[in-house]
C-alpha cells in the first residue's frame, strides 16, 4: 500500500510547490492569494449545478488525455492533442453538413468516426515524420496544433461558414438538433457512456495487452525492446494514431454535445490540459479519471471566475502553467534540496 | 522589392534573438522549450515600462529584469529538480503567456491591447525605405557575430558545449555543468527580451495577449534546423521569417484567391519542413530525455 | 617539475596519502575506512576485482568523489574533497576508463577547454599551438582530428594529453588497459615508463596481476571495498599470493584456470576440444555492412559456429565486434553475405523471426539494449515473451510475474519482488535477469558480447558456468570479449577481427603472443587483400 502512496504524496508535494508559485504570481500582481484560490475553488466546486459543469468540461478532457497517456507512455511527446481535437471537430463537422437531413442514429455514429479518423490523421504525419526521418514529434506536433488553429479559422469563415453568423467570431451552422448529444450547458448519459468506454478500452489496452507493456518498455528504453527483436516503429506509429483519434473523438464529442457548432478558436486549453492531465495521473488510465475531473472543475471555474467575482479567467492559466513547470519534478532532487538546507 | 525586405527583417529580427538564447541553453545542454514563455514576457515588460514611465530604457531593463527571473525559475525546475525539460518548458511558456495577460488587467483593468508613446529608436531617414526598421534590427548581425566568438572561440564557450554534450567530461575538469547552465539560461534573458522588444515596440508599439503567437517555438525550432549553431540558427529563422514574409506578399496578391487563414499557416509549415530536412540531412533524434515519472 | 615537496619535518610528502577514507554510494559502502601512503616518484598499481573500489579511490583521489569519512591529502596538501578543480590545482589528473571527451570536439579544442588560459582564441591558433605542445609530448596526436574519429588507443593518448596540459604531478590512470591490444598495453607501459622517469607520481588502476607485474614498482590490493594489502613492494610478491589477496577466500571454491583467467595471471587451461562434426549453429559467409559512423563495417567475414562449441571473438574494442553481433541479430542491414540460423537461411529475417529459430543475445550494453532500467522486473523479462506475437494478444500479468519469479530463482537473482526497477539490481544481477531470459532451452545460438564486464567474481562465475551448461545442451556460442584470459578459459576457438575483418583463427592450446600480434599488426593486412 505504501508503495502506492508514496508517488501521490510526491505529486501532491509538487502541486503545493506549483501553488505557491502561483500565490506569489498573484500577489505580484496585486490580488489576494488566497482570495483568488478560494474563489477558484468556490467556483470549481461549490457554484450551483457543480455537478453538472465538471462532468461537462471533465469528460472531453479525460477522452483526449486517455490518449495523451497512450502516446506519453510509449515515449512519444505528442504534444498536438490540440490540433487533433481541432481536426477532429472540423471532420465531424464536415461530416455532419454531408449528412444533412439523415437520421440521427446514422449521423451520430459517422460523424464520431469522422472525428478519430480527422484526429489519428493529424496525428500520422507527424509519426511518419519521427519514424521515418527521425524529427522530433515535440516542435512538429506543435506546429501542427498551429497549423490546425489557423485551418479552423479557415473553415469556419470559408466552406463551412455559418451565412446567417454575427460578424464577431467565425463560426459554422449549427449541428441538427436532433444529431445533439447533450445540451449546450452540460454533460449526458451518451457522453458519460463513450467517456466510459475510453477508460475502459485505454485501461486494457495499457496494462492488459502486449501493446501496453511494450510500448511501456519502449517509452523507457526504445533501444532494449528493439534487442528483444520487438517492431517499434509499429508500436509508435500505433501509439500517435491512437492518441490521435482519442483527441479527435473528444473534438467530435465537444462539437455535436455542449457545443453544438464549430467556431474558430473554441477552447484553446484543451491539449495542453489534457496532456497535464495525463501527467499529474502518473500516465494511470484510472487516475486519470479523477484527475480528469479535477481539471474539468478548474477549467468550469475559469469561465465562471470573470463573470462572478471579477478575477481573470488567466489565473487558471497560471495554475496550469505552474502544475506543469513542477510536476515532473524528481522528489528526490527535492529530498535533497531540504537536506541541503538543513546542513 | 524593397518592402518585402523590410517585412523580412522587421520579422526575423525577433526570431533570431530569441533563437540565440535557444542556442547557448541548447549548447549547454536545456531544451529551451520556454522561449515562447520568455518573448512574451519580453515583449509585455518592455511595453508596460514604456507605458508606465515613457522611457524606453527602462522598457527595456524591465524586460530583462522579467526574462531573467523566469531563467532563474527555469534553471531551479529543470536542474535542481530535475524536472522534464519538455514539460517544464511548455509550463514556463504557459507562465509567460497566461501571466503576460494577468499582468495586463491588473495593471490595466482588461486583456485589451497597450499601446505605447514611444518605441525603439529607430534607423531614421538616412536608411531610406529601411529607416522604419528599429536600431535592433540592425544591431543583430552584431549579436548573432559576439555569440558566434563566445560560443565558438572563447573558453567558456567549449565548457559551455563540453556541459552540453558529455556532461562527466565537464565535471572531470573541474567545471560544474548546473552552474554552466544557469549562466546559459540568464544570457537568454537579455536576448528574449530584445526579441520580445523588437517584436512589440519595434515597428508597432502595441502588446496584445498571445502576441508572439508561437514565435518562440518557432525560434526553438531554428535553433534544432540550425543544429545549435548562432549562425545555422539564425539562418534558419530568416527561412521561416522569409516564408512569412512570402505569405503576407501574397495574401496582398492574391488574397481573393488564397484564403489568408492559410497564408498565415505557412510558416508553421515551414518549421515542420525545416525540421524534416534538419532530420534527414543529420540524421535526426536530436531528442533528450523522455522519461517521465511513470507509476 | 619536481615531484618531491617537504614537510616541515623535513621528510618527503607522500604524492598521495589516504587517512580511513570511507564512501557510500546510498545504502552501498564503496570503499570503508582505506588507509594507504603513495611514495613520489613511483609507479603504483591499485588491484582487485570490479566491485572492489579501485575505480571510486582514483575518483575520490581526483575529487570527483567526496569522502563520506576520512581525508585524502595529495604532496602534503590536504584536499577538502569533492571538488576536482581543488584536485588539479594540487596535481592531480585522473584518465578515465571511458574516456572524458566530448566526441564533437577536436584533440585542440579539449586541450583549449582544460587549459589555463581564458580569452579568445583562432581555430587556426590552437591548432598550431597544441600541435606543438603535441610533438614535444611525442603522441604522435593530430590537433586538428575530431575526438569520435579517433581509434580507442588514440583516444585515450588525448586523454593522457588532457591530463598532461596542467603538468600533472601525479597522474591515475583507470584501467588503461581494458581497451588496449597487447601490443597497445606495452606502448603504453612504455609511456608511463618515460613519465616517471620524468618525476611524475604514476598510479595505475589494473586488474590483471600479469601486466601489474610487469610494470608496478609498489603494488595495492582492494577487495570489497577494503584495503587488503597496502603498497607491497612489487618484486616481493609473485602471482599465486596475488590472486589469493584479490579473491580471498572464494579462491578455493575456484578451479585453477578460472582462478588464473579471473585474475589474469597467464595460466593455460585446454578446454575440451569442440564437435567438428556437430550441425553449424550459424553460417556466416561473406557478410558485410556498410560503414558506419565508428568507421568500419564488417567486410567479407566467413564464421561457423557449430552446436556445442564455444566461438570466440577477440580484437580491440570498436573493430566492428558490435557490428558483428548487430548483423547476426539482424540490426544492422548486411550489403553482402548469406547468414544461416539453424540451416535457415536468414538474411532479410526480422529479428523476431530469428528469436523465434533459436537466436538468443546478451548484449553489449547491459544497461540500455539488455535492460529497461526504471521498468520493472517482470516486464523486463516478459518482453522476450510478447514480442514475437499480436500486438493486441491479451496479456495476464499476474502469469507472467509469476514465471519471472520462477525463472529468477532458478538462476539466484537477488531480489525482493517482481515488480521493482530493474535498475534497483546490482549489475551482477541484472547480468542474472538476461541470462535468466535468453538461455531457455530452446537456445540455438547465443551470442554474448562482453557477457562479464563490469561484473564481480561471483557474478562473472555464474556466467561462464551458465555459457558452459549452455555448450553442454548443445548450443553453439559466441562468446565477444576484449579480455584475452577470458576468452582463452572458456572458448574451444578464437577468431580475431580487425577492422572489420576476421583476420585469424587460433585454436588451443593458446599463444597470448600470436594473438595479441594478430589483433595489431594485420591491421595493415586488408590493404594487402586488396590486390587481386
Amino acid at each position: 500500500m505504501s508503495g502506492r502512496l508514496v508517488p501521490v504524496l510526491q505529486t501532491g508535494a509538487f502541486i503545493v510547490l506549483a501553488l505557491v508559485l502561483c500565490s506569489l504570481i498573484f500577489l505580484s500582481v496585486g490580488l489576494s492569494a488566497t482570495g483568488t484560490l478560494s474563489a477558484i475553488i468556490d467556483g470549481a466546486f461549490f457554484r450551483p449545478n457543480a455537478l453538472n459543469h465538471i462532468l461537462r468540461w471533465g469528460l472531453p478532457l479525460l477522452i483526449t488525455a486517455v490518449g495523451v497517456i497512450i502516446s506519453f507512455r510509449a515515449g512519444y511527446f505528442n504534444i498536438g492533442a490540440q490540433g487533433q481535437f481541432y481536426l477532429g471537430a472540423i471532420c465531424a463537422a464536415f461530416a455532419a453538413e454531408w449528412l444533412r437531413g439523415s437520421p440521427a442514429l446514422v449521423a451520430v455514429p459517422i460523424c464520431l468516426l469522422a472525428g478519430m479518423a480527422g484526429g489519428a490523421l493529424w496525428a500520422l504525419w507527424p509519426a511518419l515524420l519521427r519514424v521515418k526521418a527521425g524529427a522530433d514529434e515535440v516542435i512538429t506536433t506543435m506546429m501542427g496544433n498551429f497549423i490546425a488553429a489557423q485551418f479552423l479559422v479557415h473553415v469556419t469563415s470559408g466552406p463551412l461558414k455559418d451565412p446567417a453568423g454575427s460578424g464577431q467570431q467565425a463560426s459554422s451552422r449549427p449541428i441538427d438538433a436532433a444529431w445533439r448529444i447533450s445540451e449546450s450547458t452540460g454533460s449526458s448519459p451518451i457522453i458519460i457512456a463513450i467517456a466510459a468506454l475510453v477508460v475502459v478500452f485505454g485501461w486494457w489496452l495499457v496494462n492488459r495487452t502486449s501493446f501496453g507493456i511494450l510500448s511501456g518498455l519502449a517509452g523507457r528504453n526504445p533501444v532494449m525492446v528493439t534487442w528483444q527483436g520487438a517492431k517499434v516503429q509499429r508500436i509508435a506509429i500505433s501509439a500517435f494514431l491512437l492518441s490521435g483519434a482519442l483527441a479527435g473523438l473528444a473534438g467530435s464529442v465537444e462539437l455535436m454535445g455542449p457545443n453544438g457548432r464549430l467556431a474558430s478558436g473554441f477552447l484553446p486549453d484543451h491539449g495542453f490540459t489534457a496532456i497535464l492531465i495525463a501527467l499529474v495521473a502518473g500516465m494511470s488510465v484510472i487516475a486519470a479519471t479523477l484527475v480528469a475531473l479535477f481539471f474539468g472543475a478548474l477549467t468550469s471555474s475559469g469561465l465562471w471566475l470573470p463573470i462572478m467575482t471579477g478575477l481573470p479567467s488567466a489565473a487558471i492559466d497560471i495554475i496550469h502553467a505552474s502544475i506543469a513547470l513542477f510536476i515532473t519534478a524528481k522528489a528526490g532532487a527535492l529530498r535533497g534540496l531540504l537536506s541541503w538546507f538543513r546542513r | 522589392m524593397e518592402d518585402l525586405i523590410v517585412a523580412f527583417l522587421r520579422s526575423g529580427t525577433p526570431l533570431v534573438y530569441v533563437a540565440l538564447a535557444g542556442v547557448i541553453a541548447q549548447r549547454a545542454g536545456i531544451w529551451h522549450l520556454g522561449l515562447e514563455g520568455m518573448m512574451i514576457t519580453g515583449a509585455c515588460a518592455t511595453i508596460v515600462g514604456i507605458v508606465l514611465t515613457q522611457s524606453v530604457m527602462v522598457g527595456l531593463l524591465s524586460g530583462t529584469i522579467f526574462c531573467c527571473l523566469l531563467a532563474l525559475l527555469f534553471w531551479f525546475v529543470v536542474e535542481v529538480l530535475k524536472a522534464n525539460q519538455i514539460i517544464a518548458g511548455l509550463g514556463l511558456s504557459g507562465l509567460g503567456l497566461g501571466g503576460t495577460a494577468l499582468a495586463l488587467t491588473a495593471i490595466f483593468g482588461s486583456e485589451a491591447a497597450v499601446s505605447a508613446p514611444a518605441g525603439l529608436p529607430r534607423l531614421g531617414p538616412a536608411f531610406g525605405a529601411f529607416g522604419g526598421l528599429s536600431v535592433l534590427v540592425a544591431a543583430m548581425p552584431l549579436v548573432v557575430f559576439a555569440c558566434w566568438v563566445l560560443l565558438c572561440r572563447t573558453r567558456f564557450g567549449l565548457r559551455l558545449s563540453a556541459c552540453g554534450e558529455h556532461a562527466f567530461a565537464a565535471r572531470a575538469t573541474g567545471v560544474s555543468p548546473g552552474l554552466m547552465r544557469l549562466i546559459a539560461l540568464l544570457l537568454g534573458g537579455p536576448l528574449c527580451a530584445l526579441g520580445g522588444a523588437e517584436l512589440a515596440a519595434g515597428s508597432l508599439q502595441i502588446f496584445s495577449v498571445n502576441m508572439t503567437a508561437g514565435r518562440g517555438f518557432m525560434s526553438f525550432a531554428a535553433v534544432i534546423f540550425g543544429a545549435g549553431h548562432p549562425v545555422g540558427a539564425t539562418l534558419a529563422a530568416f527561412f521561416f521569417a522569409f516564408v512569412g514574409a512570402l505569405g503576407i506578399r501574397a495574401q496582398l496578391a492574391y488574397g481573393d484567391r488564397i484564403p489568408s487563414s492559410l497564408l498565415l499557416a505557412l510558416p508553421y509549415v515551414a518549421t515542420v519542413i525545416g525540421l524534416w530536412i534538419s532530420a534527414r540531412t543529420r540524421g535526426g533524434h536530436a531528442t533528450t530525455s523522455r522519461e517521465l515519472g511513470q507509476q | 617539475m619536481k615531484a618531491e615537496q617537504h614537510t616541515e619535518a623535513g621528510v618527503t610528502a607522500p604524492a598521495l596519502a589516504a587517512e580511513a577514507v570511507t564512501v557510500r554510494y546510498g545504502e552501498v559502502t564503496a570503499l570503508s575506512a582505506v588507509s594507504t601512503r603513495f611514495e613520489p616518484g613511483r609507479i603504483h598499481a591499485v588491484l582487485g576485482q570490479n566491485g572492489a573500489g579501485k575505480t571510486t579511490f582514483a575518483r575520490v583521489a581526483a575529487g570527483l568523489v567526496p569522502p563520506a569519512e576520512g581525508a585524502v591529502t595529495v604532496f602534503g596538501r590536504r584536499l577538502a574533497g569533492g571538488d576536482v578543480a581543488e584536485a588539479r590545482g594540487a596535481g592531480v589528473e585522473l584518465v578515465h576508463q571511458s574516456f572524458a571527451l566530448p566526441p564533437s570536439f577536436t584533440v585542440a579544442e579539449v586541450l583549449q577547454f582544460v587549459g589555463p588560459k581564458a580569452g579568445l582564441f583562432t581555430k587556426r591558433g590552437i591548432e598550431r599551438h597544441w600541435q606543438r605542445w603535441l610533438d614535444g609530448l611525442g603522441l604522435g596526436l593530430d590537433a586538428r582530428a575530431r575526438i569520435r574519429d579517433l581509434p580507442i588507443e588514440m583516444q585515450q593518448s588525448a586523454e593522457i594529453a588532457r591530463a598532461m596540459v596542467s603538468d600533472a604531478r601525479l597522474l591515475i590512470l583507470d584501467e588503461p588497459t581494458a581497451v588496449l591490444s597487447p601490443k597497445g598495453t606495452e606502448r603504453l607501459f612504455a609511456r608511463v615508463r618515460e613519465l616517471k622517469a620524468q618525476g611524475v607520481t604514476i598510479m595505475l588502476v589494473l586488474h590483471k596481476i600479469r601486466e601489474v607485474l610487469a610494470i608496478a614498482d609498489t603494488v595495492t590490493v582492494l577487495r570489497g571495498g577494503e584495503l587488503v594489502a597496502g603498497p607491497v613492494e612489487a618484486q616481493d610478491l609473485t602471482s599465486e599470493t596475488l590472486a589469493e589477496l584479490i579473491i580471498g577466500e572464494a579462491a578455493a571454491r575456484l578451479d585453477a584456470s578460472d582462478r588464473a583467467a579471473l585474475v589474469g595471471a597467464g595460466a593455460q587451461h585446454q578446454p575440451d576440444q569442440g564437435r567438428p562434426d556437430a550441425p553449424p549453429a550459424v553460417v556466416l559467409k561473406g557478410i558485410s555492412t556498410a560503414s558506419n559512423t565508428r568507421g568500419n563495417g564488417l567486410s567479407e567475414v566467413d564464421l561457423t559456429v557449430r552446436c556445442g562449441e564455444i566461438v570466440g571473438i577477440a580484437g580491440v574494442e570498436g573493430n566492428g565486434q558490435r557490428e558483428l553481433v548487430a548483423a547476426i541479430a539482424g540490426l544492422e542491414p548486411l550489403t553482402a553475405g548469406e547468414i544461416s540460423l539453424a540451416d535457415q537461411r536468414m538474411e532479410t529475417a526480422s529479428l523476431a523471426a530469428r528469436r523465434e529459430a533459436g537466436l538468443r543475445i546478451i548484449p553489449f550494453e547491459r544497461n540500455v539494449e539488455g535492460l529497461s532500467l526504471s521498468s520493472p522486473l517482470w516486464e523486463n523479462w516478459g518482453a522476450a515473451q510478447l514480442v514475437g506475437g499480436s500486438l493486441l494478444a491479451s496479456v495476464r500479468p499476474r502469469n507472467l510475474q509469476r514465471s519471472a519469479e520462477a525463472a529468477f530463482q532458478a538462476w539466484d537473482v537477488v531480489f525482493s519482488n517482481t515488480a521493482q526497477p530493474a535498475g534497483s539490481l546490482s549489475g551482477g544481477n541484472a547480468q542474472k535477469v538476461i541470462l535468466s531470459r535468453e538461455m531457455d532451452p530452446g537456445a540455438k545460438l547465443i551470442l554474448a558480447a562482453q557477457p562479464t564486464r563490469g561484473l564481480d567474481i561471483g557474478a562473472t562465475m555464474a556466467v561462464w558456468k551458465a555459457l558452459r551448461q549452455a555448450r553442454g545442451e548443445g548450443a553453439g556460442i559466441l562468446l565477444v570479449s576484449s579480455d584475452l584470459d577470458e576468452l582463452f578459459d572458456i572458448c574451444d576457438r578464437v577468431a580475431v577481427m580487425v577492422s572489420g575483418r576476421v583476420v585469424a583463427e587460433f585454436a588451443p592450446p593458446w599463444d597470448l603472443k600470436a594473438v595479441g600480434r594478430a589483433m595489431t599488426a594485420a591491421g595493415q593486412q586488408p590493404a594487402l587483400e586488396a590486390v587481386p
